[in-house]
């Protein structure tokens, strides 16, 4: 065997198990992704985007927006808490006994043994399932990302640097439209901090006409333009906020469990 | 007597001529080290490969033991994520309804009503006509948009738009939709505020 015939059969078995590792297998295990269901419901996830964001992940790509921002979150663990719903026909016993008890951060097990024992006393528990880490703790999402995140994303937007938040979530946690275009527009003036550039270009500045236009952003006046114009955004900018809108990441699936919290009361009586 | 060979001061080449030098041990043992913690790493990470698998779970076994039971928050996030779908859409993510749409669902008083029956067979049946609702006269017309879904997804519905926005009802379950259901099939939309109060709570 000379030596031409061996670096040929060495870069190919190197190659190949590459290759075979980095898309066959892949390929294999999820190019027959499909929607999965939300737990504990007969509806699916994730929903296809509408058209509007769908055409907002391209603005999203060629604006660079992944070069800053990723969107897949993390999480490091999982511990379980027991919630208490119940103090039963003898509270004073359940009270001792709770006083006793650790009730957050337990594992399964531990859960599970302290769930009992307050039953035992004539209690009621539940136990809520908590996922734990970084970006859950920053209040990012309320669970990691997993695959199915991205069944409709074409191409994926994971992103590697976080010199911006993590979008995952974004459009449950900042899901108003007119935030996410004044955003675009002058980040500082919804962000007093943000080190993010304005993406002025997916905006126009124009003379008022006889109609002020409905679009018009309402901008603070250190950001407003001159007087007797107005900024309105393109429908780039509008497929981006609709894009961003889009991404949710907030519902317990199988391979990324977590108890959801009960919906919060609003703080103001709306009229 | 001292020898002056040059040959035997020379020491012995290490191994035998044809096996070429022998492997040092700190490459033997750097190699054993490096493939332990490999194994180590590939038993925490790999989740044997099952797709379903994602860090912090190690195995299948142990995501089942992760996942939740159904419980009042279950049934009220199940509700949510069927008001944010189907709902929400005329009503409001908020439950204060759209003018010219839908009537606000947050403070209405066939919402909080005591009773049941009918807030469940409004969205089975679609409700054509005028509606008094919070003071405010409404005359619209709205399709059986929940004719369709499961009586748990019914119920989790009902039981979320009866406990948010400040509204206070009782929880609807799934055996109240299952029975209502029995009773209406082959009904027409309910033809406004007189067919609402028609029907016996």
């Amino acid at each position: 065997m000379n030596s031409g015939c061996r670096i040929f059969l060495v870069s190919f078995v190197a190659l190949g198990l590459s290759w075979g590792g980095f898309v066959i297998a892949p390929a294999i295990q999820l190019g027959t992704q499909k929607q999965t269901a939300v737990l504990n419901s007969s509806l699916t996830y994730p929903e296809q985007r509408p058209g509007e964001a769908t055409m907002g992940l391209q603005v999203y790509r060629r604006s660079g927006c992944a070069a800053c921002h990723t969107t897949q979150l993390q999480q490091d663990g999982v511990e379980c808490e027991v919630i208490v719903t119940g103090m039963g026909k003898t509270p004073v016993a359940v009270s001792n006994l709770l006083s006793s008890l650790n009730l957050t951060g337990l594992s399964k097990d531990d859960a599970q043994s302290a769930s009992d024992q307050i039953t035992a006393k004539g209690g009621k528990t539940e136990i809520h399932i908590v996922p734990t880490g970084g970006d859950i703790a920053r209040g990012w999402g309320s669970r990691r990302s997993v695959s199915e995140d991205f069944l409709w994303d074409y191409p994926v937007q994971l992103g590697s640097v976080r010199m911006g938040p993590d979008l995952a979530d974004v459009g449950s946690r900042l899901g108003s439209y007119s935030w996410q275009l004044l955003h675009l527009y002058a980040p500082q003036a919804t962000t007093k901090d943000s080190t993010m550039p304005p993406f002025r270009y997916l905006f126009v500045v124009q003379k008022v006409g006889d109609v002020p236009s409905p679009d018009a952003l309402q901008l603070p006046a250190e950001f407003a333009p001159p007087s007797g114009y107005e900024v309105v955004p393109t429908m780039a900018a509008e497929k981006l906020a609709a894009y961003l809108l889009s991404l949710h990441a907030n519902v317990p699936l199988h391979d990324a469990p977590f108890t959801a919290a009960a919906p919060p009361e609003p703080t103001k009586a709306k009229k | 007597m001292m020898s002056n060979d040059p040959k035997e001061h020379t020491p012995a080449p290490a191994g035998s001529p044809g096996n070429g030098p022998a492997l040092p041990v700190w490459i033997f043992s750097l190699t054993l080290v490096l493939l332990f913690l490999g194994g180590v790493y590939f038993d925490e990470s790999s989740g044997w490969f099952n797709a379903q698998i994602y860090k912090p779970y190690t195995d299948a076994d142990q995501l089942e033991a992760y996942q939740p039971v159904s419980g009042a928050a279950a049934i009220l996030a199940q509700g949510k994520h069927t008001y944010d779908t189907i709902c929400a859409a005329c009503h409001g993510p908020d439950g204060t309804g759209k003018p010219g749409q839908a009537p606000p669902l947050a403070g209405s008083e066939w919402v909080n009503d005591h009773a049941h029956t009918r807030l469940i067979e409004i969205p089975q049946l679609g409700l054509n006509g005028q509606v008094t609702v919070k003071g405010q006269s409404w005359s619209l017309s709205m399709a059986p948009m929940g004719a369709g879904l499961s009586d748990s997804d019914m119920a989790a519905v009902l039981t979320y738009v009866r406990s948010s926005w400040g509204n206070k009802g009782d929880d609807v379950s799934a055996d109240d939709v299952k029975a209502v259901r029995g009773t209406i099939a082959g009904h027409p939309a309910i033809a406004g505020e007189t067919g609402l109060k028609a029907i016996k709570e």
